[in-house]
């Protein structure tokens, strides 16, 4: 190997140690799958609950962990 | 005035030595070379403390024998027990390691500085050592001209490594040559006013040269050009143990509590080592023998002979110690106090901590939290609430309706001798660490500056929201008592959800910080309720166009308020450690995916 790719090699190397690793799919995926079990959460208890004003605040939540669980996939299929 | 006669008398002694022997100038320069090189080792070792030491010193000082491992693996890598002594006090000080563990690491170190004598007794004067240092210097000044931190970092090992080389050669050559003109083994003494006369001169040059290693090697040097008897050499090595000591004192005397806590944990153990050495050292002079027969040493190799006893009695020490450890700490705690701190100081803030970025994000991210639990009684009490009710009452909207108590304070004073005081203690840390810590962890720094501003505001608000809220809380009317509670409520709630996601355990912060998302998202769709009930009210006459007023500008600084103290505990939940926490920061949404989730 040249030396001048030797170096450019080992800046590469730490560039990318400096600037920090985009996040690992394997990490997103355990992500997907925490949040696909707190969706199933709140969707057992959306279907036992009755006050109107907690159902509104719950399935609200439920929006929530849905747009996460979307933005997360996105991010896995990039 | 020790201090004022001992420079001079140093600088005469060093002149007038100078002045009357050539070898022994070679001597002297031999040594400062040596501790030039000791000096660009650390500043090397310490490009690389940013990251993997930091957060190996926290995996690995759990239990007394990781400690001590930690402190012989990277005393011997780094060959420098000061360097590993102040990132072990930074840690203690910002309570990310215990004093016991903090022991541990230095009884280690105390074994790991003993790798050195192998290495220059098995190595460094049995080879032609300057021949390994000239490219060593010449790689390492290249290298550390380099823009990259870990670039220079390896330049700035390497040359030290080349000095270090150079240095003992310069001492080799020069006890060589003195010995043809001065043979200072005449000087010799025997029995045990010779062990006490050679421990002092040990302990002394130590003290002048502040670093035990060179001491080590400048009688490894002197001994193996005969200009020492083994038996002087072996007073002389027990000497730089305790000489060390001194050091560390001195050291410690500008340092905080924890500084001196383990300056006595290291004079305590070099003091019974030294001591153990010189009552047995007959029993350690027959147990190198065995040992050196054992492991092929030779007879007459003098040199490898002392680096043997150094571990001996350095382990043997450690042995005696470890099971006294905890005892040892009780003791200094007790013999070393630290004053109670009032609330309104930072706890965790210390420039021992400074050069390392991880301690230092870390520390911060404590004292923020700090702040927050300054701030959270102060907006418990601004609106008539206690800190308890929050926190633990089974139905929060109903004591806030029911609670009718006005709590008389200066809310003005508290926010200045708690709030302001600490703002202003951490703001000045950040100023001054970002001297200190790489770009990398800019961003993280900015993050908790913004948290702290934050909380900051939310007292603020909290300031002009508790005119009105106390006001209207005794009212007559009932609607706007009911809206003014609800404000109330919604402050409680979000204070109540912040403290619970923030005693989750470590796993669970990553899936914390994402429920901060749901609670802005509740918090929303809550405040368009609202909206729409102060127009209703308003509508229907039910409470006068002045409370009006008065409830869309208090109803601004609650939005505020639980804004910024989402945006808060969301910077603060980050860690870096969990396993999910990085894809969940990459997940959190933004202001306008929230809106879209809140919308009806």
């Amino acid at each position: 190997m040249k030396f001048s790719r030797l170096i450019g090699k080992s800046e590469k190397i730490v560039d990318s140690h400096e600037q920090g690793h985009p996040v690992e799919s394997a990490k997103l995926s355990k992500l997907q799958r925490l949040l696909g079990e707190k969706i199933s959460r709140y969707q057992a208890k959306l279907e036992e609950m009755d006050d109107p004003k907690k159902r509104k605040k719950l399935q609200t939540r439920l929006k929530v962990v849905n747009a996460q669980l979307k933005k997360s996939k996105q991010l896995s299929a990039r | 005035m020790l201090k004022k006669i001992l420079l001079p008398s140093i600088l005469f002694i060093l002149g007038y030595g100078f002045w009357v022997s050539p070898d022994f100038k070679e001597i002297a320069a031999g040594v400062s070379i040596f501790l030039f090189g000791m000096l660009f080792l650390e500043e090397g070792f310490k490009a690389f403390t940013g990251g993997v030491l930091e957060k190996l010193l926290q995996k690995t000082t759990n239990k007394t024998w990781k400690s001590l491992l930690f402190g012989v693996v990277s005393t011997t890598i780094m060959q420098s027990s000061s360097l590993v002594s102040v990132i072990t006090i930074s840690f203690i000080s910002a309570g990310l390691v215990t004093l016991v563990a903090g022991i541990g690491i230095i009884f280690g170190a105390n074994i790991g500085t003993t790798t050195g004598a192998w290495m220059v007794a098995a190595f460094g004067l049995k080879v032609k050592i300057s021949a390994y240092a000239m490219p060593m210097l010449v790689f390492g000044i290249v290298l550390s001209f380099q823009k990259s931190k870990y670039l220079k970092g390896i330049g700035s090992v390497l040359a030290g490594l080349g000095f270090l080389f150079l240095g003992i050669h310069y001492m080799k050559e020069g006890f060589e040559a003195f010995k043809d003109t001065f043979d200072l083994a005449a000087l010799a003494v025997e029995g045990y006013p010779g062990l006490f006369l050679f421990a002092a001169i040990g302990a002394a040059a130590t003290v002048v040269m502040q670093s035990s290693h060179a001491t080590l090697v400048l009688i490894l040097t002197a001994l193996a050009a005969g200009q020492i008897t083994y038996e002087n050499s072996l007073a002389l090595a027990i000497g730089a143990n305790v000489g060390t000591t001194i050091t560390a004192i001195i050291g410690s005397l500008s340092a905080n509590v924890q500084g001196k806590r383990l300056a006595g944990a290291h004079l305590v153990f070099n003091l019974v080592t030294g001591l153990i050495a010189i009552v047995f050292i007959s029993q350690f002079v027959w147990a190198v023998e065995w040992v050196s027969d054992h492991v092929g040493i030779a007879q007459d190799d003098y040199t490898m002979k002392l680096a043997v006893f150094h571990t001996l009695f350095n382990v043997t020490g450690v042995l005696v110690m470890v099971p006294l450890i905890n005892r040892l700490a009780d003791y200094l705690f007790k013999v070393i106090p630290e004053k109670p701190k009032d609330l309104a100081e930072p706890l965790y803030l210390n420039d021992a901590v400074i050069e390392f970025p991880e301690t230092v994000l870390k520390s911060l991210k404590k004292e923020v939290w700090h702040l927050f639990d300054s701030a959270f009684e102060l907006m418990a009490h601004g609106i008539n609430l206690h800190r308890t009710e929050i926190l633990e009452s089974p139905d929060l909207e109903k004591t806030i309706d029911e609670d009718r108590e006005i709590h008389e304070f200066d809310l003005d004073e508290l926010y200045e001798s708690k709030v302001k005081i600490l703002y202003g203690a951490i703001i000045e840390f950040i100023s001054h660490a970002q001297e200190h810590i790489p770009s990398l962890y800019a961003e993280e720094m900015f993050r908790l500056r913004k948290a702290s501003l934050e909380i900051v505001e939310c007292v603020k608000h909290i300031k002009h929201l508790r005119k009105n809220a106390t006001r209207y809380m005794l009212s007559d009317n009932e609607h706007i008592r009911v809206e003014y509670n609800h404000l109330r409520y919604q402050i409680s709630m979000i204070l109540r959800e912040i403290y619970r996601l923030r005693n989750e355990d470590d796993f669970d912060h990553a899936l914390a910080m994402l429920e901060i998302d749901e609670l802005k998202a509740e918090i929303k769709l809550e405040h368009k309720q609202l909206d729409g009930r102060i127009t209703e009210v308003l509508r229907d006459e039910r409470i006068t166009p002045l409370m009006a007023t008065s409830l869309l500008n208090d109803f601004n600084y609650v939005d505020e308020t639980a804004r910024n103290l989402l945006d808060t505990a969301q910077a603060l939940l980050v860690s870096h450690s969990d396993l999910v926490a990085e894809a969940a920061q990459e997940v959190v949404l933004d202001e306008d995916e929230i809106d879209e989730a809140s919308a009806a």
